[in-house]
């Protein structure tokens, strides 16, 4: 039997709100678009199916490259610093710069 | 703090799709989902407000999958993109034949779906050879 991919997995599982084929949450996906802008008004159904994949994608990457990091620190668990690094080394992740730093600088003791 | 979460995707679904790609013995730190979870909202709210400046300057109201995937690509995520479009397309050619399907008949509906669901498309361009054990004694797949 062929490994669900993609496809197969839209196909066995439909569009329904339900997370099945779908590992993100569509109502939820849709909800965080909405507050985005004020301008967001309408959103089609297949916007969010596009993200699910989209948001699945991203993960996967930044995934990928914080886990070259942690197994350069001669780690095996990947933590919210490998995170970071691996949002500030890559270009396309610049929108993310100012929110992992923001993460990063929440960690240290606040001053009173 | 409730109301943060709604900005949130789940963090159980967050960390099985990054365990999905990493070794097995790969441990991943509950902060380092936490900053994953905040990416991916940022993500999704810049990506949908490059979409929506876009329908707003042509005049329409709704964001659709198109949209997404042209900001996808506008904003750096060509590999992306192209999954995306191809996603998107097979997507919508699905809900074409499903739409169809309704429209043939509700009768013979489930075998159709179960082959549809095998990845097979029924094949409506040649007589059907009808094998005996066909149920619904349909024959709308038999132009005349």
């Amino acid at each position: 039997m062929k490994r669900a991919g993609t496809y197969s997995g839209i196909l066995s599982g439909g569009i329904s709100g339900k997370t099945g084929p779908h590992l993100l949450p569509l109502a939820r996906i849709k909800k965080i678009m909405k507050q985005s802008s004020d301008d967001v008004k309408m959103i089609s159904g297949e916007a969010p199916i596009v993200f699910s994949k989209a948001c699945e994608l991203l993960i996967e990457e930044i995934t990928k490259r914080a886990w070259n990091i942690t197994v350069q620190g001669k780690r095996r668990t990947i933590c919210k610093e490998d995170v970071a690094s691996a949002v500030i080394t890559t270009d396309t992740f610049d929108f993310l710069v100012n929110l992992v730093s923001d993460s990063a600088n929440s960690q240290e003791s606040p001053r009173p | 703090m409730i109301d943060e979460q709604d900005k949130l995707l789940p963090i159980a679904n967050v960390g099985r799709i990054m365990k999905h790609i990493l070794p097995r013995n790969a441990k991943i730190s509950k902060e380092a989902k936490e900053t994953m979870q905040e990416c991916v909202s940022e993500f999704i709210s810049f990506i949908t407000s490059e979409a929506s400046d876009k329908c707003h300057k042509e005049n329409r109201k709704t964001v659709n999958g198109d949209d997404i995937c042209w900001a996808l690509s506008s904003l750096g995520f060509d590999n992306n993109s192209e999954v995306m479009l191809k996603y998107l397309h097979k997507f919508r050619e699905y809900e074409r034949q499903k739409a169809e399907q309704n429209k043939a008949s509700s009768s013979e509906e489930k075998d159709d779906v179960t082959s549809y669901r095998l990845g097979l498309q029924p094949d409506t361009s040649t007589p059907l050879e009808f094998r005996v054990l066909d149920k619904g004694g349909s024959s709308s797949a038999n132009p005349k």
